[in-house]
């Protein structure tokens, strides 16, 4: 009776091998072919961009994700090669420059470039845009459940409303912040007056205080189920990201909800993050991946995304093709007098890193 | 003796009733009418269409099924010539390196392969890293079981094979296979299992651009929870009890046919 | 006797070979990896100086333990750690035991069946197991509304089940029940029962029998459970990430957040080694305690 117990076993073995396919990359076959790959966040670009890119060129798109920055960076770092086009956050191509991995820009192959907004152009960490050409950016700012908060009489317009405990008590348990050191630490910082890049020990370990003074209020850190939780009415007050709340407000809306998200940037200032454009060395299609940015900064193809999900858009020329709620939307496109108190982000050495660290893992355990 | 019974089944409905609602909940609610998923709304098989509409998350299921059918084929293969060397010869070296990975936390496992591959062999991640590591830990499992199975026989029989004059490898092969056969099975079973619903260990070993299952529902859980992953779950679960109940009667014939009794053999 | 000694090699060769290079040759770089820098934005900073820019840090350092040992909150953890999974432990072996010990009695095709029922829930994803625990222990589910009202009978605020020390203990316990009721179950179903049959006829009430009987020889089985159960629990980082509060970091947490968050591998590394003594170490007491106890090699 051993056989067909052994022949089920060997052909159950052999199934791999039918599949067509050793346990290769997928995108091994497309090196041949026209494709571009692209790694980018989530949900990041409308999928009737991608159709009308692929039939402009006349090639594939690719995409890979991610979800977090150091995600991103750890994955360059285990080896990921082959991609040409990334969208990291400033902080974040920050790190890739000095890392040396990105491959300068031909601007001449760039005519669009001319509709980025100047205010978000010539940054710290890559002046006169050499290496990154902005391409959306989102806001952290607070979410609330509009009618509960109102209800409760609580501002709606500072940070204090997740640092200070007399306003915490009364939504005690129904809010959430970011799980992101840089994030939490910057709107810690920016409540205390200083500046988001601010690497001073002494003043990083006040905004700590801070944070575990407030964190027994706090229901979880949380990156993206406070999506979900303010849409269907778990939580009052979220610490997030714009375009998530964007999304929130739409699902909260869209399922009938008897009460509405609303979101606004605190009065003292948020964190800007702006996701640009760039070019990884490793990547095999240069001239793709020039035309497919050209292709972005057309303001009718970036105005798609903005529409989708929410995001800000860096784009003159787009201001034209976004629905006019958004463009409208002070939260998602703010005045200039609030960008002035808006910080981007920049990268931390390692022994600031190494400190942060433990600052924060302080912060989680107390 | 009769109220010490009601007692410990009292006990035993309350466990199996913790074991089992959360599952019962996740299986019905992946027919839920409602994206958000948060309350009973209706009955519907849509977030089932979703899912087979889902290429990643099909590719995801594919990947994952390479990977754990290459990874159990490795860790049989390999735990099987583990799990008889170590009954056979006294060896010291082989059952440390052996049972090590599988008391060892994942998490330990998958760093150092992932530092490894990255520094020493500078091989980019991708399936072939996931396979080793799952082989790896895999190994231990099947060696567990091939050994237990060595240590309940009797050995006179092997002693009686070699008298009469069979080599070691007709001694494998006739005498050894056969009887260890159901362990080298639930082994491959176990493997399989153990594969295709690794985690940790897959999180850190795995490549860009290859979408593995327990990952995506990773996402999944952690940015949009519709019921689409209670559908996949509620696949999976059916697909290992279908795996499970294999094994179970494989092992079940093998052990009364498999059991070191001389067969009746016409002469 | 050649042809033994090559069968020998034969057979335990490769499983040596594929072990050496895929688990003790990446053991020994996490050592090697924790006696490093990290590179200045990402990485490791090389061992050998590099040649055309000036020399930045690079080469071995004991940087990443002085780091460890310099606060007292990584040690912090690794207790926390330890508590959880000792707490884990113990529930575990209290709702198993009971099961066990109804398994090892019934009869073969009831036994098998009872069996599966065990192994079944284990056979569902992983994270879809925590996953339903997130809606049983939401805020607005049926258990959390029903919780409250009893607490609120008695004048006690109302808590959230979800995001606390709570949940993470009730996801670890449902993750790791299986792997305490199989070893249990195999030792239990060896016991002779005319032991039992035979300290009734001497007078001995059940408490007695269960405690002076069936307990001692049951300890082997036991030991191998809470191994099964606490070594696991130690490392893991999902159900803390998934179910846990704002204070609810684990040692697992800690490892993944050097690689994945902060970019520094070798205090990583650096923990993962003193994991790795910590599980030594309690498996090697364990051993030790269980030898004592039974007289015998429990493993």
């Amino acid at each position: 009776m051993n056989s067909p117990r052994l022949l089920f076993f060997l052909l159950v073995s052999l199934l791999p091998f039918t599949t067509g396919c050793t346990p290769q990359n997928s995108d091994a076959a497309n090196s041949a072919k026209n494709v571009l790959h692209l790694f980018n966040w989530n949900n990041y670009i409308a999928p009737e961009t991608i159709a009308r890119f692929e039939k402009f060129c006349k090639c594939d798109l690719s995409q890979d994700y991610y979800a977090d920055n150091e995600e991103m960076l750890a994955k360059l770092a285990a080896g990921a090669t082959g991609y040409d086009v990334i969208v990291p956050t400033g902080n974040a191509i920050d790190t890739l420059i000095r890392q040396g991995a990105l491959r300068p820009l031909d601007k001449s192959l760039l005519p669009n470039f001319k509709n980025i907004n100047p205010a978000y152009l010539d940054t710290a960490f890559d002046p006169g845009n050499i290496y990154s050409v902005p391409y959306a950016y989102t806001l952290s700012l607070l979410g609330f459940n509009k009618e509960k908060i109102e209800q409760l009489g609580l501002p709606t317009d500072t940070w204090a409303i997740i640092f200070e405990p007399k306003y915490l008590e009364k939504i005690r348990g129904r809010v959430t912040v970011l799980d992101s050191q840089r994030e939490l630490m910057a709107a810690a910082l920016k409540y205390l007056g200083y500046s988001v890049n601010d690497t001073d020990e002494k003043h990083w370990r006040e905004a700590a205080d801070l944070i575990v003074r407030a964190k027994p209020y706090w229901a979880a850190f949380s990156n993206t189920s406070y999506i979900k939780e303010l849409a269907v009415g778990n939580l009052w007050v979220a610490h997030g990201y714009s375009n998530d709340m964007f999304q929130a407000a739409l699902d909260a809306q869209k399922t009938g909800r008897k009460f509405t998200i609303s979101y606004s940037t605190p009065k003292e200032g948020a964190v800007l993050a702006v996701d640009s454009m760039v070019l990884h060395k490793s990547g095999k299609r240069p001239d793709l991946a020039h035309q497919f940015i050209n292709f972005m900064l057309d303001g009718k193809n970036s105005a798609e995304l903005t529409n989708l999900i929410g995001s800000g858009n860096p784009n003159l020329d787009a201001l034209q093709y976004i629905q006019p709620e958004i463009a409208n939307n002070k939260a998602i496109f703010p005045d200039p007098e609030l960008i002035a108190r808006l910080e981007m982000l920049r990268d931390l050495d390692r022994k600031q890193r190494r400190l942060l660290s433990r600052l924060w893992t302080e912060i989680k355990l107390r | 003796m009769k109220r010490g019974n009601l007692w410990l089944w009292s006990a035993a409905v309350l466990v199996y009733a913790f074991l089992y609602i959360p599952l019962i909940i996740v299986v019905l609610y992946s027919f839920n009418d409602s994206r958000l998923n948060a309350e009973w709304v209706g009955f519907t098989l849509f977030w089932y269409k979703a899912l087979f509409n889902n290429t990643e998350m099909l590719l995801a299921a594919r990947n994952s099924l390479i990977i754990a059918l290459c990874a159990s084929f490795c860790a049989t293969l390999l735990g099987t010539m583990s799990g008889l060397a170590i009954h056979r010869y006294k060896l010291k070296v082989l059952p440390v390196l052996v049972f090590t990975p599988v008391a060892m936390p994942e998490i330990l496992l998958g760093v150092s392969i992932l530092l490894f591959f990255l520094q020493v062999l500078n091989f980019t991640l991708g399936m072939v890293s996931i396979i080793i590591a799952h082989a790896t830990f895999c190994i231990g499992f099947v060696a567990i079981i091939v050994r237990a199975r060595l240590q309940g026989m009797d050995e006179s029989i092997f002693e009686a094979a070699r008298d009469l004059g069979a080599s070691p490898w007709q001694t494998f092969r006739l005498v050894t296979l056969p009887l260890i056969m159901p362990a080298v099975v639930a082994g491959a079973l176990m493997s399989f299992t153990l594969s295709i619903d690794d985690f940790v260990i897959t999180f850190f070993t795995k490549g860009v651009g290859e979408p593995i299952l327990p990952i995506q529902i990773y996402t999944m859980i952690k940015v949009a929870v519709t019921p689409e992953v209670n559908a996949i779950s509620t696949l999976l679960m059916l697909l290992t009890l279908i795996m499970i109940s294999m094994a179970a009667r494989l092992e079940s014939s093998g052990s009364s046919e498999g059991s070191a009794k001389p067969r009746k053999t016409a002469k | 006797m050649k042809e033994k000694q090559l069968a020998r090699l034969l057979v335990s060769g490769p499983p040596l070979l594929f072990l050496i290079v895929f688990f003790v040759a990446p053991s020994l770089i996490m050592i090697l990896t924790s006696f490093r820098f990290p590179g200045e934005f990402g990485g490791l900073a090389p061992i050998m100086p590099p040649l055309e820019k000036a020399a930045g840090e690079h080469g071995f350092t004991s940087d990443a333990y002085q780091f460890f040992f310099s606060d007292f909150i990584y040690a912090e953890i690794f207790l926390k750690s330890f508590a959880v999974a000792f707490g884990t432990t113990l529930i575990c072996l209290i709702l198993a035991y009971p099961l066990a010990v109804l398994i090892a009695r019934s009869r073969k095709h009831l036994r098998n069946l009872m069996v599966l029922l065990v192994i079944l829930p284990f056979a569902s994803n992983f994270l879809i197991r925590i996953y339903a625990w997130m809606i049983i222990l939401g805020p607005e589910s049926a258990l959390s509304h029903f919780v409250n009202t009893v607490l609120g009978a008695f004048g006690i605020a109302p808590v959230t089940l979800l995001f606390s020390p709570f949940a993470v203990l009730v996801g670890m316990v449902y993750v790791h029940l299986p792997f305490m009721v199989l070893p249990l179950y195999t030792n239990l179903e060896k016991h002779d029962p005319s032991l039992l049959d035979a300290a009734q006829d001497l007078g001995a009430n059940a408490w007695q029998r269960f405690w002076r009987v069936t307990w001692p020889l049951s300890l082997p089985g036991v030991f191998s459970g809470s191994a099964l159960v606490f070594i696991p629990v130690l490392g893991m980082f999902a159900v803390p990430d998934i179910l846990g509060g704002t204070g609810d970091i684990l040692i697992g947490n800690l490892i993944k957040d050097q690689f994945l968050g902060t970019r520094d591998w070798p205090f990583g590394s650096a923990l993962s080694i003193m994991l790795t003594l910590a599980v030594l170490s309690v498996a090697g007491l364990t051993a030790w305690l269980a030898r004592s106890a039974t007289g015998q090699r429990a493993i």
